[in-house]
């Protein structure tokens, strides 16, 4: 091949991927965002994670949807939870995103900071403006939902994270398992006493490797300590501090780190190598999944998280939301199908049929629920606390993960794993 | 004992110059497909590529141009690092035990024998067996009470746990991929041994040499086109396994099995960074590149690759 | 030198042994695709009666006859294409000197040496290009050769015994009617092995399919069967009840092939 064919191939291919790119980020001209008569039309592609009892609520609302306004058409799609990020990414690259999708509450600000998202049209949902909407939900969980003080989603399938243990495990070890530990000092002694001799059986095991848990239980710790991950502002990471160290520090302290299980930490609860957790609603319904001999409030029960000896209280939590894509030619449409979504009567047949918290204005007296899990959650609502908002999320979830398994695993002093958690960050914020 | 195999290189058959004319249309006649193939779906997309890594793409707008900025990150990325050491730890613990054993195996499969049939069939069931559907197995095969513990437990040693400890587990990724790639390598080293001259070995024979000496002078240089082909496609396997680690262990525990694709992974379409994800692509891309061409200058040894 | 008869029951013992320790992992399969649950993944027994449950669950989840559809026409399609390409490809490098064949081959070792990971994107603006997205052609032609494919098949070229391709020529026969009738019954077991491979590499494919196929009609098995293994939720047993089945396809393709395979070596062992 010659030079010159050469060096025309690298053009073409430049241009190929240029063109690509051009268009993904292309100023598609704002079509009128509202129709004059305010009815939905069009042809909706839908992306989300499926679990199979929500899909039944799902595919019931969509075709009503349907009926209702003849004009729109919905076609869904189901993607694997896992996969849903890498498929949404390429898509967006490819600038062939859905017109709406069901993200993680987390990567809002990532997405939006790169002009991947509509804001919401409040007349599609039935609202003057904004702040009427906002009226509509928990305060916490649907601002968590903006970035740079537009919002981009509305939030669904909101989860505090609460204590769960084994009653079981917690008799055997002389525990009453009506008085689970309320202070993390707390979870340390009883661990101590729930440990096996050869350290088989633990009390509290963490659950390791998966960047979002590993941000929820040490910002639990972290910022009980009176500390932070980051800045408050979002711009430096703080770990470094004294709050971060004693938070990593008591982050390796419990639990084995070499037990495993192909479900981590959920899997040795269900086992019940673990008699303690850390986890979120859902797991409610997971845990008799994975062990058919557990039944709640027989053999594990649910406790409010712990918080440090004297301090303040603090609930991690997360929430997806329904996003709209900016490049959707249909924005008015698909805010209008996600208003549909999420009507109260819908909101309480979610909880009742797929354990999923929609959280508008006053879902703590939503029926359908376990009574003592609403409780729970609606006391801690007011802690409720979504982690550090930042558009790098991935990024800090991962060091965070790596900082937390190091100390875990005794490879790295907590000092030095917070250190290089900041030096990993000031790269990437 | 001496070996005259004659290897003439294409153009020996040459008998002229409507010959070399009818091979040359021939040849680019069969391998146009092929070309516009390359050109089309990698040299393409791999020239976007090495663009990409001397910009600052995130997956979204118009990338700019940053110069070596994502080279000179990856120098001072312990991540990078991390992965790199890996990688090349996983490459040689992977490659070299399943080929010693797939040549262990295939040198006495590849006599006929209606028994021998049936192992090779056997041999071949766990590459026919789909990876990404049955990872949840090796999971639980790895898991406390699993299968791998209770064969150790035979031999008497004790559980370990080998997907959460730091030191086993590689190991244990080693483990499934060997498993999965062992009976690809002895069927192409069979079909490789097996078209060898019979003609030689009966020769050597003759002349009183030992198995041995017959398996290092005559079946090894004759098999060194095969082993070039299976050497080559382990080592890139082995640099390029990203499957294994993503379903079994997500790089853990503590970075221990975070290969060098799966930091790419990470990099490209967790953290989105895919201009220095590109960059860390180039750079695995040189090192397989310099690799495959010690290879082949190694197991040439004539005038054919 | 005839092998002793002590020898060559040592070595039947030792390669059947080693066979047997391969196979475990597939009964472990079985027990998994047997468990009641979650905590039920350790054991190697195998409960008949609850696989079979797995297995009447699994087809009756309407997806299921589709998702094994669309994954034989994803297979064959690719592995037929790249038999065709990369084997004609394989055999002009090898064999025959044409122009550009140096820069060919270098790219094809290059190509081997790149990481799938970082064209994923370019390669998707591409197939966008041409129009692709969303259909069989987006998940196929991308794989309608491969750098594996052409690799395999020129090594095992270069050994094709001269005086055949040549006494061929010598009666006559086109370069055409060489390849065809000469150059591919002898590289029959190259063939079948990438025939064999490449189906099977695209019945475990999972990512591209998944990027490209923006419908559930289009969806091959490993997509397909994801969606059994939600986040927190899946049912262990009906995961490995899918993979077993799942399996069954390429294994039986194998052994199918496994006649051809053996009577194309047995040609190919003809030659000196």
């Amino acid at each position: 091949m010659t030079l010159l064919t050469r060096r025309r191939l690298l053009a073409a291919a430049a241009l190929t991927t240029a063109s690509g790119l051009l268009a993904a980020c292309g100023g598609s001209e704002p079509e009128a965002a509202v129709p004059a008569d305010g009815v939905p039309r069009g042809k909706l592609s839908v992306w989300l994670h499926q679990t199979k009892a929500y899909d039944a609520v799902f595919t019931k609302l969509l075709h009503s949807y349907v009926q209702e306004f003849g004009g729109v058409d919905v076609t869904p799609l189901y993607v694997p939870v896992d996969k849903l990020d890498a498929k949404l990414l390429t898509a967006f690259a490819g600038d062939a995103p859905p017109d709406l999708f069901k993200i993680g509450g987390w990567t809002i600000a990532g997405h939006a900071r790169k002009g991947r998202l509509a804001p919401i049209i409040p007349k599609a949902m039935g609202v003057p403006d904004e702040k009427a909407l906002v009226a509509q939900y928990d305060q916490n969980a649907i601002s968590s939902l903006s970035y740079q003080g537009r919002l981009y989603g509305v939030p669904i399938d909101y989860t505090i994270c609460c204590l769960y243990y084994r009653r079981d495990r917690f008799a055997e070890a002389g525990l009453d398992p009506d008085k689970p530990p309320a202070t993390w000092e707390e979870v340390a002694e009883y661990s101590k006493r729930l440990t096996s001799a050869d350290g088989r059986k633990v009390g509290l095991q963490w659950i390791l490797g998966n960047p979002q848990w590993t941000l929820m239980q040490l910002l639990a710790l972290v910022k009980g300590k009176g500390g932070g991950i980051l800045s408050a502002d979002a711009g430096t990471a703080t770990l470094a501090s004294d709050a971060g160290v004693e938070a990593l520090r008591y982050y390796g302290s419990v639990g084995n780190a070499k037990l495993s299980n192909p479900l981590s930490g959920f899997g040795l609860f269900a086992t019940g190598q673990a008699a303690m957790v850390v986890s979120g609603l859902f797991a409610m319904d997971l845990f008799p999944a994975l062990n058919k001999q557990l039944v709640f409030g027989e053999s594990f029960d649910i406790a409010p998280l712990p918080h440090w000896d004297g301090g303040q209280p603090v609930a991690p939590a997360y929430t997806w939301g329904w996003a709209v894509a900016e490049q959707s030619k249909l924005p008015y449409t698909a805010w209008h199908f996600i208003d549909y979504l999420q009507r109260e009567d819908v909101a309480a047949r979610q909880l009742k049929d797929a354990s999923l918290l929609t959280p508008v204005k006053g879902w703590e007296k939503l029926p359908g629920a376990d009574p003592k899990a609403m409780e729970i959650m609606a006391a801690a609502a007011p802690h409720a606390d979504f982690g550090p908002r930042t558009p790098v999320w991935q990024e800090m979830a991962k060091a965070l993960t790596d900082a937390g398994d190091a100390v875990a695993f005794g490879k790295k002093p907590p000092e030095r794993a917070a250190a290089d958690f900041d030096q990993a960050m000031r790269i990437a914020l | 004992m001496t070996l005259t195999v004659r290897l003439p290189g294409p153009a020996a058959t040459v008998s002229g110059r409507g010959q070399r004319w009818a091979e040359a249309r021939a040849g680019s006649l069969l391998a146009l497909p092929a070309a516009v193939y390359f050109l089309v779906f990698w040299v393409v997309p791999f020239a976007g590529a090495v663009w990409l890594s001397f910009t600052d793409y995130e997956l979204a707008g118009v990338p700019a141009w940053t110069g070596l900025d994502n080279y000179r990150r990856l120098l001072g990325d312990p991540g990078f690092w991390n992965s790199a050491r890996v990688t090349a730890l996983y490459t040689v613990a992977s490659v070299v035990p399943s080929i010693v054993l797939a040549l262990a195996i295939a040198v006495p499969l590849s006599r006929p024998g209606r028994v021998n049939g049936v192992l090779r069939a056997l041999v071949m069931i766990p590459a026919a067996m789909p990876l990404v559907a049955t990872s949840m197995v090796w999971s639980a095969i790895f898991a406390d009470e699993g299968l791998a513990n209770t064969l150790i437990g035979l031999v008497g040693i004790g559980p370990r746990p080998w997907l959460t400890d730091e030191r086993l587990a590689l190991w244990a990724l080693v483990i499934m991929t060997t498993w999965k790639h062992l009976g690809l390598f002895v069927i192409i080293l069979t079909a490789g041994l097996q078209g060898l001259p019979s003609g030689v070995f009966e020769a050597a024979a003759i002349d009183g040499a030992g198995p041995v000496r017959i398996f290092a002078r005559i079946t090894l240089p004759l098999l060194r086109r095969t082993l070039l082909f299976v050497l080559v496609i382990a080592v890139i396997g082995a640099m390029q396994s990203f499957v294994p680690a993503f379903l079994l262990t997500k790089g853990g525990p503590a970075g221990a099995t975070e290969v060098l694709p799966l930091y790419l992974w990470a990099t490209g379409f967790g953290f989105e960074r895919m201009g220095y994800a590109s960059a860390i692509a180039m750079v695995l891309l040189v090192a397989m590149l310099a690799l495959s061409l010690v290879q082949f200058g190694v197991l040439r040894g004539g005038d054919d690759g | 030198m005839r092998p002793s008869r002590l020898g060559s029951a040592v070595r039947g013992t030792l390669l059947s042994l080693v066979v047997a320790v391969m196979l475990l992992p597939v009964y472990a399969m079985l027990a998994v695709a047997s468990a009641s649950d979650a905590t039920d993944l350790g054991g190697l027994g195998f409960d008949a009666a609850r696989f079979g449950e797995h297995l009447s669950q699994l087809f009756g989840q309407g997806g299921f006859p589709l998702y094994l559809r669309n994954s034989v026409i994803l297979s064959l399609g690719v592995a037929v294409l790249e038999v065709v390409f990369s084997g004609a490809a394989g055999y002009a490098l090898a064999q025959l000197p044409f122009p550009g064949r140096r820069v060919l081959f270098a790219v094809v070792v290059g190509t081997l040496s790149l990481s799938p990971i970082v064209v994923l994107v370019p390669m998707y603006l591409v197939v966008r290009q041409l129009g692709w997205i969303d259909s069989f052609q987006g998940m196929i032609v991308p794989f309608a050769m491969s750098a594996f494919g052409v690799f395999l098949v020129r090594q095992f070229a270069l050994s094709l015994p001269r005086e055949l391709l040549l006494s061929a020529r010598v009666d006559g026969a086109g370069e055409l009617r060489v390849f065809l009738r000469v150059a591919v019954p002898l590289l029959r077991p190259a063939l079948l092995t990438l025939f064999l491979l490449q189906f099977l590499a695209q019945w475990d494919n999972l990512l591209w399919p998944l990027v490209v196929a923006n419908r559930p009609g289009l969806w091959p098995l490993p997509v397909g069967l994801s969606q059994l293994q939600t986040e927190y939720d899946f049912s262990a047993g009906l995961v490995g009840t899918a993979a077993l089945v799942t399996a069954v396809p390429p294994l039986v393709l194998m052994f199918v092939l496994q006649r051809y395979y053996v009577a194309g070596l047995t040609l190919g062992g003809v030659k000196k």
